[in-house]
């Protein structure tokens, strides 16, 4: 390897490295600002200043920007040399001309890049006595705060939001020593990536509002290496926490995951931690109890029932407490499922067993496809997986996606197949059919399908991403044949719903939820013990388990989060939040990460696992033991610790299902109903304050062609009728909505009682 | 040694014992008397006001930051109007070393040390003070400071720009230079 030398030091480099780049990958510092190893290098700050050594005799020393310099074999380079010190000292001096005498009441203070630089380079003390310019600010929403009179003019900003997360609402306005970085108008920020803008600022003009409003230093916060609870990618965080409550989250890297970002849902879903409306009392049967009371009524149920028990797991639920569990009410002669809906349940057990036989690239390797289809609203479920996308778009990738309501991604997208719901499958097959004859026939092709046949087949390294949720059983399969009929360099990858999807995939067995559900429906259970799932609350079944649980003689909840469920509940046990609790998540990958307990609160809930560990003790089952079970469920994997990278499981644990039989329901009703999930759209995240309160509001959204021919106005409302009931709501018109399809936000499709493909009537009301 | 030496020796002892008798006295009879104490004596802590009576203190948790021994704790929080203060403000007594080095930290002058060292208290408890016994009615030693008037941030009564050195803030809408 070549190298150059910085102060007498060796200095390795790549080739097309800079000084700057080069120097920071060796550890050595250049003091920078506008430099992001995410965004390279501008050159805008002029902060890198370093003196170069004169080659030859008669040349000069001269002093360049590190970041624009190109590394040379042979180049002698200071940072230490008198005339790069002041180069250094005056660009700090002339930044500070106009920084505002801000740091007691900025948020950055602590972890702010200026202050740094100006204590290591800078003048001690600021000599301009004039008057400082000043920006009015603007509202960006309840997430970021922006204070522009301390912006030093580097760039980040716009050219993470515009460049990387290609966001197009926030951008540079007038000049000179007056530009200024924001939206054309007040309003929140449109990406569902602009909490970065609080990381990669290197000063506080975008502040975390959440934080913000319970603001700790960054010294007094106390941290502990984390994994993102919110989607099955497993980003790593790193959460602060002070005086037992959760303040905020911050990304931590992670080399083939997030690297530098996360989403919003990550950075700001946390917030469902402190929801005032969070089970905090252990109940049994409405009446506040404690903790030992709960348990004991819990366990006077248990023994009670005998054999007709029953456990649903989840995949929003830690690896031990699913394996807990499952052994507890297995070893008690009951049934455990994993999943509260058997078409999510067959749909993830698919997806796991494919991403087993054909393997998954990580998130940093999806930036290097050169062809990419999406099935489904990859934002709404997996958003960091979107970013991947996005670079992969960025470095000349094309994007194909084939979705049914409105996506960030789609309008990136070069070809944008809108469906109905039913129709993805469908079109998957169609694609592989054409993949597998090679023919590109154009005849009868109305949605741009064969273009992207041609795409993916003449692709080096194409992609198919699949989110489970809404493909089904029958399309996860449909996406991983084609897969394999465009080869071997072909990668398949699934958005799986839950942070430990692929862990309560192989913790569940292959029918598993079909038959917890027939036998609560038939009255062969007494006991039920959910662990953080909300079967009451499921969009196609929910309607099914309400009925169902009617006919128990008790069922037991334990979760972190109020919902339908919770509320019914005859005895609840309230558990520890993510953060409060250490475990184990298994990612989209098949990675087994560990995040680690953050903080304790001053009164601390046991968490899942100990519940359950605690329930097995005194039943004698001789199940307590929460690294046992795993060990027992993944023989010969040494688990990680927290912080570490993770391990992801070879050999390929086996999972045996049956190929999936595309289901019809025999429903009624003409019209399909597609799920209009957002990025903040996840079971935790709901219960986030200020991430909910940017969720479109709920409506029956349809496309304006079906409308015309619905013959329904722009202003009505509509009354949809479904299994479970029927439900008013206002109408809205979306040219991005699939025809024949009706758009429904989670909540509406739990009332009346359809999932994601499910048939419904619909008809205007007077 | 001679008698005379001995003599002369106890004399001297005695002349000064005699002189101190009629020297006037640097002992006071505590608490009846009362002695004044420097302005700078580092005694009891309090959090004093701005010249427009607002709360000095902006949180910025800089004291506790730099307390030796840890005897501050604060929470920050905010008004509606994006006025920052500490919801709550405690300091053990204590634990407190009275070093001063809070004082010196605060960047709005808030919390400064008073000529005061009577806190006695039957129980530890008692020597930690909320925000209530800290807090005082005035400026304290440093009369006229107002942090708001040098910051960046708007407060109620003083907009962006409107601040002391600030030039009225850009028109981000208009291109001329």
């Amino acid at each position: 390897m070549t190298a150059f030398e910085i102060d007498a030091r060796q200095v390795p480099f790549n080739n097309g490295d800079n000084i700057l780049k080069a120097a920071l990958n060796a550890g050595v510092e250049i003091p920078h600002f506008c430099y992001h190893h995410a965004l390279g290098s501008l050159g805008a700050c002029r902060l890198c200043a370093v003196e170069v050594k004169p080659e030859q005799p008669e040349q000069r020393p001269r002093v360049v920007m590190a970041c624009m310099e190109p590394a040379r074999a042979g180049l002698k380079v200071s940072v230490a040399a008198p005339a790069a010190l002041r180069a250094r000292q005056g660009v700090i001096e002339f930044l500070m001309t106009n920084h505002p005498h801000d740091c007691p009441v900025c948020d950055e203070g602590g972890e702010c890049h200026l202050q740094d630089m100006t204590v290591a380079c800078g003048p001690p003390y600021r000599r301009y006595r004039g008057r400082k310019r000043t920006f009015i600010n603007q509202d960006l929403g309840p997430l970021v705060h922006h204070e522009m009179n301390r912006c030093i003019t580097c760039y980040r900003c716009t050219r993470y939001y515009q460049q990387y997360a290609l966001g197009t609402d926030l951008g540079a306005m007038r000049l000179r020593n007056e530009v200024y970085f924001g939206r054309f108008q007040d309003g929140p920020l449109e990406s569902p990536f602009a909490g970065n803008l609080v990381e990669v600022c290197p000063t506080g003009v975008f502040t975390d509002k959440v934080f913000r409003s319970r603001f700790a230093r960054v010294w007094d916060l106390d941290t502990a290496p984390s994994i993102c609870p919110h989607c099955s990618v497993g980003c790593n965080t790193l959460p602060g926490a002070r005086l037992g409550t959760l303040r905020r989250v911050r990304n931590r890297d992670h080399a083939e995951l997030n690297r530098w970002f996360l989403c919003d849902r990550g950075r700001f879903g946390h917030q469902y931690t402190e929801h005032p409306e969070r089970p905090w009392q252990a109940r049994v049967r409405g009446q506040t109890v404690n903790y030992s009371d709960a348990l004991g009524a819990a366990l006077d149920q248990l023994q009670r029932a005998g054999a007709a028990v029953a456990g649903v797991g989840s995949p929003r639920e830690d690896l031990e407490s699913n394996a807990l569990l499952q052994r507890l009410i297995i070893r008690h002669g009951g049934f455990f499922a994993a999943f509260t809906d058997p078409g999510i349940e067959a749909a993830t057990a698919h997806a796991v067993r494919y991403i087993n036989r054909m393997g998954t690239p990580t998130l940093a390797a999806m930036e290097h496809a050169d062809a990419i289809l999406v099935a489904g609203e990859l934002t709404a479920v997996a958003p960091m997986m979107d970013l991947g996308v996005r670079q992969a778009s960025r470095n000349k990738a094309k994007v194909g996606v084939i979705h049914h309501v409105a996506d960030p991604l789609a309008t990136l997208a070069d070809y944008d197949i809108r469906l109905a719901p039913r129709q993805t499958s469908v079109a998957l097959k169609r694609l592989q059919g054409m993949i597998a004859t090679t023919a590109e026939q154009s005849s009868g092709d109305e949605h741009g399908l064969a273009q992207l046949a041609a795409t993916l087949m003449h692709a080096q390294h194409p992609l198919l991403i699949g989110v489970v949720e809404t493909l089904g059983a029958y399309g996860v399969a449909a996406l991983a044949k084609l897969a394999q009929s465009l080869g071997g360099q072909a990668a398949l990858a699934y958005a799986l719903p839950g942070p430990n999807a692929y862990g309560a995939a192989i913790v569940n067995e292959d029918g598993a939820t079909q038959k917890v559900l027939e036998a609560v429906e038939t009255g062969k259970v007494r006991c039920l013990v959910v662990t953080a799932a909300d079967p009451l609350g499921d969009t196609r079944t929910g309607w099914r388990w309400r009925e169902a649980v009617g006919r128990l003689d008790s069922l037991i909840v334990m979760d972190c989060v109020d919902s339908a469920t919770v509320r019914a509940a005859d005895i609840l046990i309230p558990t520890a939040a993510w953060a409060e609790r250490s475990g184990y998540f298994i990612n989209y990958e098949g990675r087994v990460q560990c995040f680690d307990r953050v903080f304790e609160r001053d009164k601390p809930l046991p968490a899942s696992v100990a519940v359950i560990a605690d329930l097995a003790n005194a039943l004698d089952l001789g199940a307590g033991e929460p690294r046992v079970a795993i060990a027992d469920l993944l023989p010969g994997i040494a688990l990680p610790l927290a912080g570490e990278p993770g391990i992801r499981l070879t050999p390929r644990v086996r999972l045996d299902v049956p190929p999936p039989i595309e289901s019809v329901a025999g429903a009624t009703g003409h019209w399909q109903v597609g799920l209009a999930s957002w990025y903040g759209d996840d079971p935790l995240a709901d219960h986030a304050a200020a991430l909910s309160s940017l969720a479109p509001a709920s409506t029956a959204t349809i496309a304006p062609d079906t409308a015309r021919i619905a013959e329904l106005a722009t202003d009505a409302r509509v009354m949809l009728r479904g299994p479970a009931g029927s439900l008013p709501l206002p109408l809205c018109i979306d040219a991005n909505v699939a025809e024949d399809t009706v758009a429904l936000p989670r909540s509406a499709m739990c009332q009346i009682g359809v999932g994601h493909g499910g048939y419904v009537e619909l008809e205007a009301m007077p | 040694m001679s008698v005379t030496a001995v003599v002369r020796g106890l004399w001297g002892s005695l002349r000064t014992t005699l002189w101190h008798v009629r020297a006037p006295r640097e002992t006071v009879s505590y608490p009846e008397v009362k002695r004044a104490l420097p302005e700078r004596w580092r005694g009891r802590i309090v959090l004093t006001r701005d010249p427009d009576g607002e709360e000095r203190c902006v949180a910025c948790y800089l004291c506790s930051a730099v307390c030796p021994v840890d005897c501050i704790t604060l929470q920050a929080t905010q008004r509606e109007d994006g006025r920052r203060y500490p919801e709550t403000f405690r300091i053990n007594f204590s634990r407190c070393i009275f070093c001063g080095y809070c004082e010196e930290a605060c960047p709005t002058l808030a919390i400064q040390l008073t000529p005061d060292f009577e806190m006695c208290e039957r129980r530890h408890g008692d020597l930690i003070y909320e925000k209530d016994q800290l807090l005082i009615d005035g400026q304290g030693k440093h009369p006229g400071y107002n942090f708001y008037r040098q910051a960046g941030v708007a407060i109620p009564g003083k907009g962006i720009g409107e601040g002391e050195s600030e030039q009225p803030p850009v028109d981000r809408d208009s291109n001329l230079p």
